[in-house]
C-alpha cells in the first residue's frame, strides 16, 4: 500500500504544532544566566586554545564572537537591571581580535563600547586602550588604532600629554591624514580646548564608517556649539548685570532691554535656561544635548 | 482461486537525472498460476523477471495493472503470513548467526520462542546446514547463504513460495538437493513460483512455464503443450562408415548432417522420412556398424531461444511521460 | 507493535556486536583521568570543570552515535538488500522504520544511562575527597540531582537528532545524510542568534527569512541547560515540560515525514 492520505494531514498538523510550540517557547522569559559567570559562548576563555580549536575557521569564529559581543553590549545597555554588568565585553572582544587580528571594526567600535562611561558602556577606558594597543602589536602601522588611543586619552581620561603623544605617533604612520600633526600640536599646547575637540569630531563626522559613529560626532559637535553659545550668552548676561547691577530675571527682560534680539536657543532649538538668582546660563534640562561634557579649562 | 494472478502488470522507471527518460521494465504481464503447481518463470537477463517478483512482493509499485496473491491484492499483510520469498543474491545481517536470523524472522511471524527455535532447527536441517548454524553469517559462503535464504523463505510453512534464482551459487549436489526440496514442497501442497535461467531444472520440475523477453511475455502454458515433444528427427551413430557412402546418402537427403567423431565413426542426423531403419539397413549393407539410434525432440532450450529471438526488441515508451 | 519491538532489539544487537558500546569505556576513562589531572592543577574550580566536561562528553558521545549509526540505519538495509526479505514478511513499512528508530534510541538510552552512572560515580568520589569548607563554597553539591535535568534534555536532543538522521537515511547516502544532519544540528544551536539577527538586520526580506528559519529549524539551543545546572540556577519544571513537549512533537513530525518518504519508495 502506498501512503494513507491521513498521513499527509497528520504531517501538516504536526508541523503547525511545532511552529506553534516554538512561538510559545520564544515568548517565555529566558533562563537566567548567572551573574558574573562566563557564558557558554566564553567557555573557552583562552584565545590561544580557542584559536587552535577553531582550526581553519578562525575568521568565522571571530565573526560569531563579534556578533555575540555586539549582542552582549546592546542587551546589557538596554537592560533595566540595576546591577547589570558588561563583564564579558572585554573578554569577548579580546577573543575576537585574537582570532582575527585584522578585524578593524572590532577595535573601533569595541573601544567606544568599552570607554563609554557606565551605564551606557563598560566605563573602562583602560580596557579600550588595551584593546587598541593589542591591535597595534599586530598592525604597528595602522594609524587609526593609534589615533583611537589618543582619542580615549583625550576625551575620556583628559590626559592631554599622552593624547598628544599618541596623535603624534599616529601622524608618523604611513598614509596618516594631514590633520593629525596639527591636532597633536593643538592638543599639546592647549589641551582640552574646544578647538581641538572640534577638529577631531568634525573629522569623524565626515569620515566615520558607520551611521552610528557619524551621528555621535554630529551630536558632540552640537554640544560644543552649545558650550560656545552658552559662553557667548553668559558674556551678555554679565554685561547686563554690569549695566543694571542685577542679574536678569528672564530672556524677555534682556530682549526688552535690547541686549538680545531673540530667545537664545541651543543647536537643537531648545531655549537656554537662565537662573535669575545666580545669572548662570545653562542648557534646558529637557534638551537632548544633556549632559554637556565636563567643564573644560578656561576659554 | 489462483495462487498468483496478474493483469496487464506494467512498470516503467525514469532513468537519468536531468532529462529523465522512461525505461520499460515490464509491459502488460498477464498470467495465472494455479495452486499446488510448480511454475517456472524464464527469460534472459534483463527480461523483467526480477521486476515481476519485486512487484509481487511490493518492493516496487506498478505503474499500471494489478496483481493478486491468493485472491488478495499484493501487499496485503495477512497474505504475507502465508508466503515466502527468496531474493536473488540474498544478503542477511552478517552479525547474526544462521540460527538467530531464522529465529528473528520467526519472531516477526509471531511464533512463541520455543516454536521459533524448533522451526529454525528443522529448516536448517532440511537445507543441509549443520554445525555452521552457530557461526555469524559473515563467515558463510555463497552456497551456504543460498541455503539459509531458502530456509528463511520456508520459516512459516508458506502456501506460496517465490524463489528468484534458487540454484544460483550451488554446486551440482546442492542443486539436486534443492530440486528434491522443491518437489517435496509441491507434494506438501505448496505452490512454487521460481525464476531461473537454468532451463534443465525448469524442464525437470515445472508443470507450467512463462517465458519473458524484453519486458514482455512471449509464451506461457504447459510444457508438454508448448512445443512438440514429438520426434522431429533421429540421431544415428555408426562406425566403419565409408566416406563415399556417406556422400551419396547426403546427396539423396537420407542424411541431413554428419559429424565426424573419429576415423569412420560418425554421428548422423536423419530426417523423419524415410524411416531410419531403412537408412540404417542401407549403411549396414555397405559395411557400417550400428553404435546408437536416438530420437531428436525439441528441448526447452531450442524453444526458448526461438521465442526470445522472435520476441523482438524492447518496446520504447514515448519520451513525454 | 510487537514487530517494532523485534526490529528494535535487532538494531540494539547490531550495535552491541559492532562494538559501538566500547565508546562507554573511552568515556569513563576520559572522565576519570580528567578529574584526576584537574584535581592536581586547580583548586576549587575542579568540580565545576568536571561537571561541565561530563555533560559535554555525554552530549558529544551521544551525538556521534546518533549521527553515525542513524545515517546508515535505513540506507544500509536498502543498499545491501537485506530489506527485501524483511519486507516480504508480514511487516508494514512503517513498522520497519519505527523499529529501527526505537532500536537506536534504546542503544542511546543505555549508553547515556551508563555514562550517567560513571559520571555520578566520579562526582561522588570528588565529593568524598573534598574537605568540608571547600564543599561549602560550592553552589550545589557535586552529586547534584539537578544534573539529571540537563541529562534528560540531552537525551531528548539525541532522540531528535536520531530522528533527523533516520529521515535523511531514507533517501540519501550516508555521507550526504551526515552532512545534512550535522548542518541542521549546528543551525539549530545557533537558533537564538538567528532570532536576534532577524530582529536587527535592516532588510525586511532577510529578516523574514531569518525568522522563518528560526521557527522551522529545530531549536536545539532550548535543550541546552548545562550552564544553568552547573551553576545551580533554577530550571523550572514548566520549562522542561514545554521543551519536552516541543521535542516530542518535532520527533513525531520528522518520523511521520520519514514514514511517508519510505512508504513511497521503489526499492530498485
Amino acid at each position: 500500500m502506498k501512503v494513507h492520505p491521513a498521513a499527509w494531514v497528520v504531517l501538516v498538523l504536526l508541523f503547525a504544532a511545532v511552529v506553534g510550540l516554538q512561538m510559545i517557547q520564544a515568548a517565555q522569559p529566558p533562563l537566567r544566566v548567572p551573574n558574573g559567570a562566563s557564558t557558554n559562548v566564553l567557555y573557552v576563555s583562552s584565545p590561544q586554545v580557542l584559536g587552535r580549536a577553531a582550526l581553519s575557521y578562525r575568521a568565522l569564529a571571530a565573526d560569531i564572537y563579534w556578533i555575540r559581543a555586539v549582542q552582549h553590549y546592546g542587551g546589557t545597555k538596554l537592560s533595566k537591571d540595576p546591577n547589570k554588568q558588561y563583564d564579558v565585553l572585554y573578554p569577548l572582544l579580546d577573543v575576537t581580535t585574537s582570532l582575527d587580528p585584522y578585524f578593524d571594526v572590532v577595535y573601533k567600535f569595541g573601544s567606544v563600547f568599552l570607554a563609554e562611561p557606565y551605564p551606557g558602556g563598560a566605563g573602562r577606558p583602560d580596557q579600550a586602550i588595551a584593546l587598541l594597543e593589542k591591535g597595534l602589536r599586530t598592525r604597528p602601522e595602522k594609524w587609526e588604532l593609534a589615533q583611537g588611543v589618543g582619542f580615549v586619552y583625550y576625551w575620556w581620561l583628559a590626559d592631554y600629554q599622552r593624547a598628544a603623544m599618541w596623535f603624534n605617533r599616529a601622524a608618523d604612520m604611513p598614509a596618516a591624514p594631514d590633520w593629525l600633526r596639527p591636532l597633536a600640536a593643538v592638543t599639546l599646547a592647549q589641551g582640552g580646548n574646544r578647538a581641538s575637540s572640534r577638529v577631531l569630531w568634525t573629522e569623524i563626522a565626515r569620515d566615520g564608517d558607520a551611521d552610528w559613529l557619524r551621528r555621535q560626532a554630529t551630536f558632540r559637535l552640537e554640544q560644543l556649539d552649545a558650550l560656545d553659545g552658552i559662553d557667548v550668552i553668559q558674556r551678555v548676561v554679565h554685561q547686563y548685570r554690569g549695566r543694571t547691577g542685577m542679574w536678569p530675571a528672564s530672556w524677555s527682560e534682556m530682549m526688552r532691554a535690547g541686549f538680545l534680539r531673540g530667545v537664545p536657543t541651543d543647536p537643537t532649538g531648545v531655549p537656554f535656561q537662565l537662573d535669575p538668582v545666580t545669572g548662570q546660563v545653562t542648557l534646558d534640562p529637557s534638551s537632548s544635548l544633556n549632559p554637556l561634557p565636563a567643564a573644560q579649562p578656561t576659554l | 482461486m489462483d495462487a498468483i494472478r496478474t493483469e496487464a502488470l506494467t512498470k516503467h522507471y525514469q532513468v537519468g537525472f536531468w532529462r529523465p527518460r522512461p525505461y520499460l521494465a515490464l509491459d502488460g504481464l498477464t498470467m495465472e498460476v494455479g495452486q499446488g503447481e510448480i511454475f517456472g518463470f524464464l527469460g534472459p537477463n534483463g527480461a523483467g523477471k526480477t521486476t515481476t517478483l519485486k512487484l509481487l512482493m511490493q518492493l516496487i509499485y506498478p505503474t499500471s495493472g494489478r496483481a493478486e496473491i491468493l485472491g488478495k491484492p499484493v501487499g496485503d499483510v495477512g497474505v504475507k503470513r502465508r508466503i515466502g520469498y527468496l531474493p536473488e543474491q540474498p544478503y542477511f545481517y552478517d552479525y547474526l548467526t544462521a540460527e538467530e536470523l531464522l529465529q528473528y524472522f520467526a519472531a516477526i511471524f509471531g511464533y512463541p520462542p520455543a516454536e521459533r527455535r524448533r522451526r529454525a532447527a528443522a529448516l536448517l536441517d532440511e537445507v543441509g546446514i549443520g554445525a555452521e548454524r552457530r557461526l555469524p553469517l559473515r563467515k558463510f559462503s555463497k552456497g551456504m547463504l543460498q541455503r539459509v535464504g531458502i530456509a528463511q523463505a520456508l520459516i512459516n510453512d508458506p502456501e506460496v513460495v517465490f524463489l528468484d534464482e534458487p540454484m544460483s551459487g550451488l554446486d551440482p549436489l546442492g542443486r539436486r538437493e534443492i530440486r528434491q526440496l522443491i518437489l517435496r514442497l509441491r507434494d506438501r501442497g505448496c505452490t512454487v513460483f521460481f525464476s531461473s535461467h537454468v532451463l534443465a531444472d525448469a524442464e525437470t520440475l515445472c508443470s507450467r512455464v512463462a517465458i519473458l523477453a524484453n519486458a514482455r511475455l512471449v509464451a506461457a502454458g504447459r510444457l508438454t503443450e508448448m512445443f512438440a515433444f514429438e520426434v522431429r528427427g533421429w540421431e544415428l551413430v555408426v562406425s566403419g562408415l565409408n566416406e563415399d557412402v556417406l556422400a551419396r546418402a547426403q546427396q539423396c537427403r537420407h542424411v541431413i548432417r554428419a559429424t565426424r567423431l573419429a576415423e569412420g565413426r560418425y554421428a548422423l542426423e536423419l530426417p523423419l522420412a524415410p524411416p531410419p531403419e531403412r537408412t540404417l539397413a542401407e549403411l549396414i549393407a555397405t559395411g557400417a556398424a550400428l553404435v546408437s539410434l536416438t530420437p531428436i525432440r525439441d528441448t526447452l532450450e531450442d524453444f526458448f531461444v526461438r521465442q526470445v529471438s522472435a520476441g523482438g526488441s524492447r518496446p520504447r515508451l514515448p519520451e513525454s511521460a | 507493535m510487537r514487530v517494532i519491538g523485534h526490529v528494535a532489539v535487532n538494531v540494539f544487537k547490531e550495535s552491541v556486536r559492532d562494538k559501538v558500546l566500547y565508546n562507554l569505556v573511552v568515556f569513563a576513562v576520559l572522565l576519570m583521568s580528567a578529574s584526576y589531572l584537574i584535581g592536581e592543577l586547580t583548586a576549587g574550580q575542579d568540580v565545576k570543570i568536571i561537571k561541565d566536561l561530563g555533560l559535554a562528553s555525554i552530549s558529544v558521545f551521544g551525538l556521534a552515535i546518533a549521527v553515525f549509526i542513524g545515517i546508515g540505519l535505513v540506507w544500509k538495509e536498502v543498499e545491501k538488500r537485506s530489506i527485501y526479505t524483511l519486507l516480504a514478511k508480514p511487516m508494514r513499512r512503517q513498522e520497519f522504520l519505527l523499529g529501527k528508530y526505537c532500536g537506536l534510541v534504546l542503544t542511546l538510552v543505555i549508553n547515556v544511562a551508563v555514562m550517567t552512572a560513571a559520571y555520578y560515580a566520579v562526582l561522588a568520589y570528588m565529593q568524598a575527597m573534598s574537605p568540608p569548607n571547600l564543599r561549602a563554597s560550592w553552589p550545589a553539591p557535586a552529586t547534584d540531582p539537578a544534573l539529571l535535568k540537563a541529562i534528560a534534555l540531552i537525551m531528548l536532543e539525541l532522540m531528535l537528532v536520531t530522528a533527523i538522521a533516520v529521515l535523511f537515511s531514507t533517501f540519501s547516502s550516508p555521507f550526504l545524510s551526515a552532512m545534512l544532519t550535522t548542518a541542521v544540528w549546528v543551525i539549530g544551536h545557533f537558533n537564538q542568534d538567528l532570532r536576534d539577527y532577524g530582529a536587527t538586520i535592516p532588510s525586511p526580506l532577510a529578516a523574514a527569512i531569518a525568522r522563518g528559519v528560526y521557527y522551522v529549524v529545530p531549536n536545539f539551543s532550548a535543550f541546552d541547560v548545562k550552564l544553568q545546572v552547573v551553576h545551580a540556577q533554577a530550571v523550572p519544571f514548566s520549562y522542561i515540560g514545554l521543551t519536552t513537549l516541543y521535542g516530542f512533537t518535532y520527533i513525531a513530525l520528522v518520523l511521520v515525514g520519514a514514514v511517508i518518504i519510505f512508504s513511497r519508495r521503489d526499492f530498485k
